[in-house]
């Protein structure tokens, strides 16, 4: 699990940078993006394994990310962030091919075991 | 509900869930960053930072209150969403649970403690889920209005044969608030609790001995 390369999408800088931060005290590869565009191209240059994605963002939504990401890189996993009773989006995600959601605020150690299995999954 | 005021419930529904995400985006960044400050707390050296342990205290205080803020802020989100869709079918044990939660407070001013009774099976029927959480919230107002003193006040969801009911039971109180409570009916605010149930396909009757105001609710409302 270790060095394993991950990207943070989400429009919440303070949020994803710290989270980032802590990723990166456990031995991961994190990077953060505040909007889609930007990490659409953060994964244009350096692929990562997953892809940590908020569903409600301004201007390219999560779920937009989500299709582009699927359609140049099927192998990538994206666990989606959607915020508290919005399981709605989370499954219509689970259905463009998310490898699951979390809800906001988030349990990091949670967040881990997604990441693990979502590896252990790939074929 | 006429169309203005559904459009109203609606609007207000709409703001209010628009505003839980916001906060629920910063109780977020709080848990990450006292997240963080746990992370690198336990990567200090014991003698390089003498305070640890308070900071320790400290931090699994503000961890209590993020859960706390977080509980509240789901509870709201869920009751902004109630007006999306009306008619709409609902559980009553989670639509009795979740009153719990929104009303607490309102009880706790007056020494009540609120409390949902849990029906074995899933008590689920179409209603309209502003008007059932607004006739819910009447019955409890109507019983915190009349008491003096403390009690317990629970919300037990039932079905019976091809009766759907939630009973609003008043329970541990002195003996002047059962002489009180058993002109229920007779209160102000009776009448307009009569109103939703109408509303609601159904009725509101009162159980004087058992110290229950009693929602009867229709299986399926269409309109």
């Amino acid at each position: 699990m270790e060095n394993l390369k991950i990207l943070l999408v989400d429009d919440e800088e303070e949020f994803v940078t710290t989270l980032a931060e802590r990723l990166e005290l456990r031995g991961f590869q994190a990077r953060a993006a505040t909007n889609g565009e930007d990490g659409l191209h953060m994964i244009e240059a350096d692929t990562p394994q997953i892809v940590i994605l908020d569903v409600m963002m301004p201007g390219l939504g999560g779920l937009e990310v989500l299709k582009r990401i699927k359609a140049q890189n099927p192998q990538i996993h994206v666990i989606l962030l959607t915020g508290r009773g919005s399981t709605k989006e989370g499954i219509e995600g689970m259905q463009l091919g998310a490898f699951d959601y979390l809800m906001k605020p988030i349990n990091i150690e949670e967040l881990i075991k997604k990441m693990q299995e979502a590896i252990k999954s790939q074929p | 509900m006429n169309k203005c005021a559904e459009k109203e419930v609606a609007f207000f529904g709409k703001i209010t869930a628009g505003i839980t995400h916001e906060i629920n985006n910063v109780l977020a960044i709080i848990k990450e960053s006292s997240g963080l400050l746990e992370d690198i707390l336990a990567i200090t050296e014991e003698d390089a930072f003498p305070h640890k342990d308070r900071f320790k205290k400290i931090l699994n205080r503000i961890s209590g209150q993020i859960q706390r803020g977080n509980d509240i802020t789901t509870n709201l989100n869920r009751f902004a969403h109630s007006p999306d869709y009306s008619p709409a079918s609902v559980d009553l044990n989670e639509v009795a649970e979740q009153m719990v939660l929104l009303a607490s407070r309102f009880a706790r001013l007056k020494n009540v403690i609120l409390k949902a009774g849990h029906h074995d099976e899933s008590v689920i029927i179409k209603t309209h889920p502003v008007a059932l959480q607004m006739a819910l919230f009447e019955s409890i107002e109507i019983i915190l209005d009349l008491i003096t003193s403390r009690g317990k006040i629970i919300l037990f969801p039932r079905k019976t044969d091809n009766q759907y009911v939630v009973g609003v039971h008043f329970e541990d109180t002195t003996p002047d608030d059962i002489v009180i409570m058993q002109s229920i009916s007779s209160c102000d605010r009776w009448e307009s609790l009569e109103k939703t149930m109408v509303y609601l396909g159904g009725t509101a009757e009162t159980d004087d001995s058992a110290l229950e105001i009693l929602l009867y609710l229709p299986n399926s409302i269409d309109k």
